[in-house]
């Protein structure tokens, strides 16, 4: 009997080894593969024609140590290309979680369903359209010709603006995107959070005579916090990275904006596929990944130390 | 529905902190801010049926002075290039989602299976991706140099496949919806695990599979960074929808630059200014049309807090 049932046990762990099989093919092809690709970073990339990469990785490239690296941070664009990176990401970290928290408590108070059904859906629309479309979009705006804001600005008077040129503008236009994008989906999970609240503790605060904020101060936020608290983690674990869409496409890679525009993660496509700068590239990459991960784990143990119900792990 | 339900439950309107007349004047706000949220694609629709001369005279125009289907006419007469864009776009969507599918849900089954003895191993597998990855060269060159994916629809459709996330989300609804009870019923009467994923598992579980291939459905619709990163320009035929938008901004922008140049004047090729839009509402009305329908699953894949643990 013990035979049996323990051969059934030994069945039903290869079959879902089975089961495992395909994805884990996946993950060691497109994850754990690329991973060895790490040490591009240490190498002086020198390939020879016609070598394999693994040869031209192993044994054609010298090691350099860290070389590539005091490169990276000793060349003039460094400061301002990591200045900017982390500028948008702190911007973007403090915006998305106050922006949809305010109006996630506000839905959360709307009386007819219906009403705040249709607000969702509109709001979070955006968050569903590429970068490629969202560049459209606000060129329709800003198009020097046909642009509906210089159009504008010729009826009032005034003289048109080459947006496209004109960085000054860009941090600005930047920031109101990314919020334009993705704000509702925030909202969405933060709203989520909201209705799964115990209306109870609402309708004992209103007994005791609690107004409004008295309620969202001391239930509402109290009890958004786990929520807030893994997005901020996991917002945190991509401080070095950024959207490449909204840097590079949606500014249409346009040359002259280049100062405000240009992040870490355009620096790494940049200096791959324009300047074939391979270890560059892959030491540039290597900085995020280790910065993020690092400020992740950190992160986590720390609001894991304040508050054991809000960490991720 | 017992009748006395009603009376107990309080109905929106009494639950909430606003009185009538706060309510009106924050919802007339909210109103407010979605016609602005909804300006951008809204502009966008309107150019693509505005007349070409309304552009010239007035620019995208919310209000144009004339309508027009030119564009969309000159589209339809325009040839293979763009059917098979759209083509494409349909193809690696469908074949990427499924595929992606296929490959997620048995595995987050049987992570789902508490008795699984490799279970622990996998998840650990699963989730180190997510903290460190290769970056974008090594990446690059694995795809291009040892899986040589460049410039073919592999390349747009395998690297896409599977998240971490989304096999967390499976298989903790996997975990709840499906009770263990169940599942030992049936290994008691000599189940496979295969017959007790497709039979009793899959079919309790389309809200979540639906949720999952509808992020994927969006995910590969949008994406044109594979395409960017791994098809050249010899290779058009393969492009999807939104990679030709990038390159026809590009192109476009270099086309009228270089006519002002040699004429020294304004010159627009006829369909130039509305076409592009018209493109790009093309992308955005597959996604405008299973929205709503989408809209119902969305809280399923939001449940961020749940993935925990």
């Amino acid at each position: 009997m013990r035979g049996l049932k323990s051969r059934k046990k030994g069945r039903t762990n290869r079959e879902l080894l089975l089961f495992s099989l395909p994805a884990i093919v996946w993950y060691v092809s497109f994850c754990y593969l690329p991973l060895f690709g790490i040490i591009f970073a240490f190498k002086d990339f020198t390939p020879k024609p016609g070598d394999p990469l693994v040869k031209n990785l192993f044994v054609n490239s010298p090691w350099v140590g860290l070389k590539n690296f005091s490169f990276l941070f000793l060349s003039s664009e460094m400061p301002k290309i990591l200045f900017n990176t982390l500028f948008y990401n702190t911007v973007f970290l403090i915006l998305g979680i106050i922006i949809p928290v305010f109006l996630a408590i506000i839905l959360a108070e709307i009386h007819s369903r219906v009403f705040s059904g249709l607000v969702q859906v509109v709001m979070v629309l955006p968050y569903f359209l590429s970068w490629v479309i969202v560049g459209y979009c606000l060129y329709g705006f800003l198009a020097t010709d046909e642009g509906q804001v210089n159009h504008i600005l010729r009826i009032l008077g005034g003289s048109a603006v080459f947006w496209y040129q004109s960085p000054e503008y860009w941090r600005f236009i930047l920031i109101l995107t990314e919020v334009w994008k993705s704000t509702g989906y925030s909202m969405m999970i933060y709203l989520c959070a909201i209705t799964s609240i115990d209306r109870t503790l609402y309708e004992c605060a209103r007994l005791d005579g609690a107004t409004f904020l008295q309620r969202v101060r001391h239930i509402t936020l109290p009890l958004l916090r786990p929520t807030v608290a893994t997005i901020f983690i996991l917002r945190l674990g991509s401080l070095l990275a950024s959207d490449f869409g909204l840097f590079y496409q949606v500014p249409l890679n346009s040359n002259s904006l280049q100062p405000v525009t240009q992040t870490l993660d355009v620096y790494v496509y940049q200096a791959l596929m324009m300047e074939a700068n391979f270890s560059y590239s892959a030491a540039a990459s290597f900085l995020q990944n280790i910065v993020g991960c690092s400020l992740l784990l950190i992160a986590n143990a720390i609001i894991r130390k304040l508050d054991a119900d809000s960490s991720l792990m | 529905m017992l009748p006395f339900s009603a009376e107990e439950e309080l109905t929106a309107e009494q639950k909430s902190a606003f009185s009538k007349k706060t309510n009106l004047i924050v919802s007339l706000l909210l109103v407010l801010l979605i016609l602005l949220v909804s300006l951008p694609v809204l502009l966008v629709l309107i150019v693509s049926v505005s007349s070409e001369q309304s552009v010239v005279n007035n620019g995208y125009s919310f209000f144009p002075d004339s309508f027009s289907l030119d564009a969309w006419r000159y589209l339809a007469h325009s040839g293979m290039y763009l059917a098979r864009a759209v083509f494409n776009s349909f193809l690696i969507t469908a074949v990427g989602t499924t595929l992606g599918l296929l490959i997620m849900c048995p595995i987050s089954y049987a992570l789902s299976r508490k008795n699984f003895r490799y279970r622990n191993g996998i998840m650990i597998f699963l989730i180190i991706p997510m903290l460190f990855s290769g970056g974008l060269v090594s990446t690059y060159m694995v795809n291009t140099q040892i899986l040589h994916l460049q410039n073919t629809y592999l390349a747009l459709i395998l690297p896409g496949l599977c998240s971490t996330w989304y096999i967390m989300i499976l298989r903790n609804y996997f975990q709840t919806a499906v009770p263990e009870a169940m599942i030992e019923a049936a290994m008691v009467d000599g189940g496979r695990q295969l017959q007790i994923f497709w039979r009793i598992v899959l079919p309790v579980s389309r809200p979540v599979t639906m949720t999952v291939a509808l992020f994927q459905i969006f995910a590969y619709w949008n994406s044109w960074y594979p395409s960017l990163l791994y098809l050249d320009s010899n290779h058009t035929e393969l492009f999807p929808l939104q990679y030709v938008l990038v390159n026809m901004q590009r192109s476009i922008d270099t086309l009228a630059n270089d006519a002002q140049y040699i004429s020294g004047m304004q010159v627009y090729t006829p369909p130039a200014v509305t076409v592009r839009m018209v493109l790009v509402v093309m992308a955005i009305l597959p996604i405008l049309i299973i929205f709503p329908f989408f809209h119902r699953f969305l809280k399923n894949g939001m449940t961020i807090g749940a993935v925990k643990g």
